[in-house]
């Protein structure tokens, strides 16, 4: 819809690939060995959405549908779908033939009981969903059929692998879901099956024979080694004892550097579904914060260029606003903010926040998120450009159990965040901006307590419009008013790169990237 | 006095050493009025080489610092943690281990057992536990450093204790009728001393090194400039930009070494004479 | 058997002394801010209030703080160390499955440093001012003055990077289905970097420790008279001087093993060694804890036995101390 010009070209670049690999026929056999960090704490999809996880049980759950790079839904577990006119009635048809690993058949009634059941009880992010769900209800074996209560156009974004993981009903009905014991052993519909776990070192999944696509995989085995320090993840890249790196596996700055080895490429495609969104979050309850103003202030302060080249080293875009260009119903023609400190200490004088004797105008805390070495030197940066327009500011030290538990109970004046978008601003954009969601103790919700009539009914009212145009009028509503009143700052569009082994096609070829099955992967000669 | 320096510098390395360990007082004590600009500014391009760019003669790091200004800044802070750190832990350790050494019996097992009690924790866990608990920050890192260097000091001084207690010396000073505290500091203490300054010497070290451990695992305070913490920052880019971290740990291994030569040419100068006179 | 009598009163406080760091550990852990539940919550993108009160209820987080103590002890005492909330695995697995990578880092590394330490400690003493005693001062100065992990870091980039003659990280080749003694020598080649790293440091002090003690001893009256008596100079370094200045060796090896695992931290975070000094951090960052508190569980186990061994030994090389005063 509306993308950048440099976001096509990259794509186009990948179509390249994807057509090199039609030009020779995919071969049989092989291993791959990608780097997974941090440990995930289990593997069961259903109870446990990190990113990790996705990776690793993306190979092994499924769900009905995946997304191509545009966000286009496309087949996985449903082979065929209608959405009716009215947005309320949502009709899947299953693919045929699919067993679970452990032989069972995969029906209609399995996905009854994971969207009805068993994901309500478990997974946060469907629990939003499932609130417009009437019914989920299965006319026959491969036949699955949703009523919501109002209309939810973004209802169709909801079907990747994490959002709804297809789960088995023989094995967890009427159990107690968290101490099933297959949660150690996990059996899903996918290419792979699980064969072992040596905590603290590598995961290693095997061949699904009996995999419904015929002559798929193409892969052996998939090992999943866990390596906990960065720079033993580079060296691991370097010396080929890795194929595959994913997300924040390489530090930023490696990036460039490793790129250019022959045996390696890059790719930050992957990743539309997420697109990670990053910014400075404020805690707008507070004094000065409050202040429209100051948050302005704090935008012109910092210069979102040189954070995008000299601590994420290119790897994303800066942000323009609530909605990432890769997510749906982006429009950029929004309030800019540009690297201006002069501006910035205009608009703190405005305010009466008069520099003392030390040129300190207020003294503020910010908490940087503990996600490794960009997001230090990010929270060192804007450290000292607050510090250059007077805003004294204390860098607060925290790991990410002080973090989350600061952040969710709004203890912290500014600080980091990201957040994924999931495709539909109706998902992954609103939740952090409506008053509605102002939840203490919980994270990714409106921590910032940003609370504006106006824009609760433009998200609520976008959310239930079927109609594309008006949706998309009223998101562009949204994001002009949001962007003037800068409830968080947005810095950058993250794009992760995925760096992998130049022998291996097909690693990244949805908007889910390295979550994907992998059933498609081969190792060409 | 004079016997003193003479003997002390009859240790070459000492001298080289005290050298030193004077240079870098003196650059904790001025060295910020050299370079009054926080250490935190980004005054150059980044990922500068060292003499590339006019001003930056030690490099820049990833976001433009200057290196220079960091080693200067960062000496104080190095210093402080590993001084007020090693002197906390000293003050306590050498207390319960004389005790412990000197009395025996209830009051050593006493002491022992709580010694033990925090040697089976392991240190490096228990100090990044206890910064991870107190909220990171130079205080805790200081209080957390010496919380857990201590036992090792009263250990050494009991073992020393223990040792010293039967010998002829002291077993005539207690019958001769001297006071406890008296016997403890001026006949046994003395003689405890070569080791514990030696001890005292790695200890600094261990402080400063234990420091940069927490820095390295992401735990140090975020506002001050030190060098455990630098070379924190530069580990990742060790090979793109080998100045960010080879500067701050040579100035980590020089500060250490001298530490440690200074502690020797104590030794050489303190050892024999006391040695003899406790006799 | 005074000394099976020593051993056994020992044994005896051991108890105490576990069950107090079992209790100042668990308040410890508590006092850190956030719990296991909002950091996986913080993990997931995406959470609700029900999503978390579901994990505490998991986690037996919903107890009062002074019953999940209680239970703990109980359970401990029963040799069950709980679960891992994180990770729906009994934190006993865990830790058996972690630990023989430590024991191998560790005692290897021990053995290393202690060997070679006090044979270099020595060596620099009986050549006191010489070519050779320089040299080894000044290597062990400089290995003690370098940080553990930027040592790791620097022999990463020397035999890994630029030779690739050993291998950067982990303990075995993923994948490869070694058995017997391939299986065996993988391990052992993947062991050399870390097992160098965290023994250099250990090997610098033990080399000054054994250096300032044997010159300690050697400028002692009972020495001077032996040298003065004819003895040849290697059977005073044996005889007299040797075991005298191992005391302060000993002294320090004993509380070496606590040390140990916390360089095993380190280590195992550069190297990617899957030990269980790694897996306590991890779990102090998730505030995993039952493994935490598991993970002190057994190093205070081994200490304590290390402790007792060294006491022994103390008291076989110096007979003028009596165990147990």
């Amino acid at each position: 819809m509306f993308r950048r010009a440099a976001f096509m070209a990259s794509a186009a670049a990948v179509i390249g690939v994807a057509a090199s690999a039609y030009a020779d026929e995919p071969k049989r056999g092989g291993q791959l060995s990608a780097i997974i960090n941090p440990e995930p704490p289990i593997l069961m999809l259903g109870l446990n959405q990190q990113g990790p996880t996705q990776a690793v049980a993306g190979k092994i759950y499924q769900s009905l549908l995946t997304y191509d790079f545009d966000l286009n839904p496309m087949p996985s577990l449903a082979r065929e779908w209608e959405v009716a006119d009215d947005g309320l009635t949502y009709t899947f048809h299953l693919q045929e033939g699919v067993t679970w690993h452990d032989g069972e058949a995969f029906t209609a009634a399995d996905a009854v009981f994971s969207l009805d059941e068993f994901l309500p009880e478990t997974h946060p992010r469907w629990r939003q969903l499932y609130r417009n769900v009437a019914s989920i209800d299965a006319p026959d074996d491969h036949t699955l059929v949703i009523e919501l209560e109002e209309p939810f156009p973004a209802f169709i974004m909801a079907f990747e692998t994490a959002s709804a993981p297809m789960i088995p009903k023989h094995l967890y009905e009427g159990t107690d879901y968290r101490d099933n014991e297959w949660n150690q052993t996990p059996i899903g519909t996918g290419p792979f099956k699980f064969e072992e776990w040596n905590r603290g070192s590598s995961i290693h999944l095997v061949r699904n024979d009996d995999y419904w696509k015929d002559g798929k995989p193409y892969l052996d085995e998939i090992y999943f080694e866990v390596i906990p320090d960065a720079a033993s993840r580079v060296t691991a890249l370097e010396t080929q004892r890795v194929h595959m790196s994913r997300g924040e596996d390489i530090e930023f700055f490696d990036v460039p550097r490793v790129a250019q080895l022959d045996h390696l490429e890059v790719t930050t495609q992957g990743w539309e579904m997420f697109a990670p969104h990053a910014w400075l979050e404020f805690n707008v309850r507070e004094e000065p914060i409050s202040d429209k103003r100051f948050r302005q202030a704090v935008m012109h302060a910092i210069d979102r260029e040189f954070i995008l080249n000299n601590i994420f080293f290119g790897s994303g875009n800066v942000a323009t606003g609530p909605i990432s260009s890769s997510t749906l119903f982006y429009d950029d023609n929004v309030p800019e903010y540009e690297y201006d400190p002069d501006r910035a200490r205009e608009l703190l004088d405005e305010m009466g926040l008069e520099p003392d004797g030390n040129g300190v105008r207020t003294e503020l805390r910010l908490l940087p998120i503990p996600y490794g070495e960009a997001w230090d030197r990010l929270g060192e940066y804007v450290r000292q450009q607050l510090i250059e327009v007077g805003i004294q500011t204390d860098l607060e030290a925290a790991d990410a159990g002080t973090w989350a538990e600061r952040v969710a109970n709004w203890d912290y004046d500014m600080t980091f965040n990201y957040l994924y978008q999931y495709g539909d601003p109706a998902i992954g954009v609103s939740r952090s901006y409506i008053s509605d969601n102002i939840q203490r103790g919980t994270l990714f919700t409106n921590t910032m307590g940003y609370e504006n009539e106006e824009v609760d009914r433009l998200f609520e009212e976008a959310a239930r419009e079927i109609d594309p145009e008006r949706r998309q009028e009223l998101y562009t509503e949204v994001q002009q008013i949001l962007v003037e009143e800068v409830p968080v700052g947005w810095l950058i569009e993250l794009e992760f790169p995925t760096i992998y082994d130049v022998r291996f096609e097909n690693l990244v070829t949805t908007a889910i990237g390295t979550n994907e099955t992998y059933d498609d992967v081969y190792i060409a000669e | 006095m004079k016997e003193f320096w003479q003997r002390f510098a009859r240790n070459r390395g000492a001298v080289v050493g005290l050298v030193i360990l004077i240079g870098v007082i003196f650059l904790a004590l001025f060295g910020p009025a050299l370079y009054p600009e926080s250490p935190w500014r980004m005054t150059a391009p980044p990922f500068q080489p060292p003499l590339e760019h006019p001003g930056a003669y030690f490099g820049t790091d990833t976001l433009g610092r200057d290196i220079a200004a960091g080693l200067v800044h960062g000496a104080r802070v190095s210093m402080l943690v590993g001084l007020v750190s090693t002197t906390v832990a000293l003050g306590i350790g050498v207390a319960l281990g004389a005790m412990a050494g000197y009395f025996g019996g209830v009051v050593d097992n006493a002491i022992m057992r709580f010694v033990e009690f925090f040697q089976t924790i392991p240190s490096v866990v228990l100090a990044i536990v206890l910064v991870a608990v107190l909220q990171p920050s130079i205080e805790s890192i200081v209080i957390a450093i010496a919380i857990v260097s201590w036992p090792p000091v009263a250990r050494l001084v009991r073992g020393e204790f223990l040792s010293l207690r039967s010998r002829e010396f002291v077993e005539a000073a207690v019958i001769a009728g001297q006071s406890n505290a008296r016997i403890i500091f001026s006949q046994i203490l003395p003689n405890t001393l070569s080791p514990i300054i030696v001890m005292a010497s790695l200890m600094v070290a261990t402080a400063i090194l234990l420091e940069s451990a927490i820095s390295f695992l992401g735990l140090g305070d975020r506002n001050l400039m030190s060098w455990g913490y630098m070379i924190g920052a530069a580990r990742t880019v060790l090979r793109e930009a080998w100045w960010m971290s080879v500067f701050p740990g040579v100035a980590i291994l020089l500060t250490v070494l001298s530490l440690n030569l200074v502690g020797e040419g104590l030794n050489d100068a303190l050892n024999p004479r006391l040695a003899r006179k406790g006799r | 058997m005074a000394i099976l009598e020593f051993v056994g009163r020992r044994l005896f406080w051991a108890i105490f002394v576990i069950l107090g760091i079992v209790i100042l550990n668990f308040i410890l852990l508590r006092l850190a801010p956030g719990d296991p539940a909002a950091i996986m919550a913080g993990q997931s993108g995406a959470t609700d209030p029900e999503y978390i009160a579901q994990l505490r209820v998991q986690f037996g987080l919903d107890q009062p703080l002074y019953m999940q103590l209680l239970t703990y002890i109980r359970d401990v005492a029963m040799l069950d160390l709980g679960m891992s909330g994180r990770q729906q695995v009994p934190v006993i697995d865990l830790i058996a499955r972690r630990l023989p990578a430590t024991l191998l880092l560790t005692i290897t590394a021990y053995f290393l440093s202690l060997g070679l330490g006090v044979l270099l400690g020595v060596l620099a003493a009986r050549r006191v001012g010489k070519w050779q005693d320089s040299v080894i001062t000044v290597l062990a100065l400089l290995a003690y003055a370098t940080p553990l992990f930027w040592i790791g870091l620097m022999l990463i980039l020397l035999f890994s990077v630029t030779l690739g003659w050993l291998p950067a990280y982990g303990m075995r080749t993923t994948g490869a289905g070694l058995t017997g003694m391939a299986y065996v020598l993988d391990i052992l080649h993947h062991l050399i970097l870390p097992m160098v790293t965290l023994g250099l440091f250990y090997m610098a002090v033990y080399a000054r420790l054994a250096r300032a003690s044997m010159l300690e001893v050697a400028d002692q009256d009972y020495i001077k008279t032996a040298v003065a008596k004819g003895l040849p100079d290697g059977r005073v370094t044996r005889a007299h001087m040797l075991r005298n200045a191992v005391l302060p060796v000993i002294s320090f090896a004993g509380f070496q093993a606590g040390h140990l695992v916390g360089g095993a931290v380190l280590v195992e975070t550069v190297f990617a060694w899957p030990g269980i000094g790694r897996l306590a951090f991890d779990a102090l960052l998730q505030r995993d804890y039952n493994v935490l508190l598991g993970v002190f569980l057994f190093t205070a186990i081994m200490v304590i036995i290390f402790n007792i061994i060294t006491d022994i030994i103390y008291t076989l090389v110096d007979p003028r101390i009596e165990v147990g005063r």
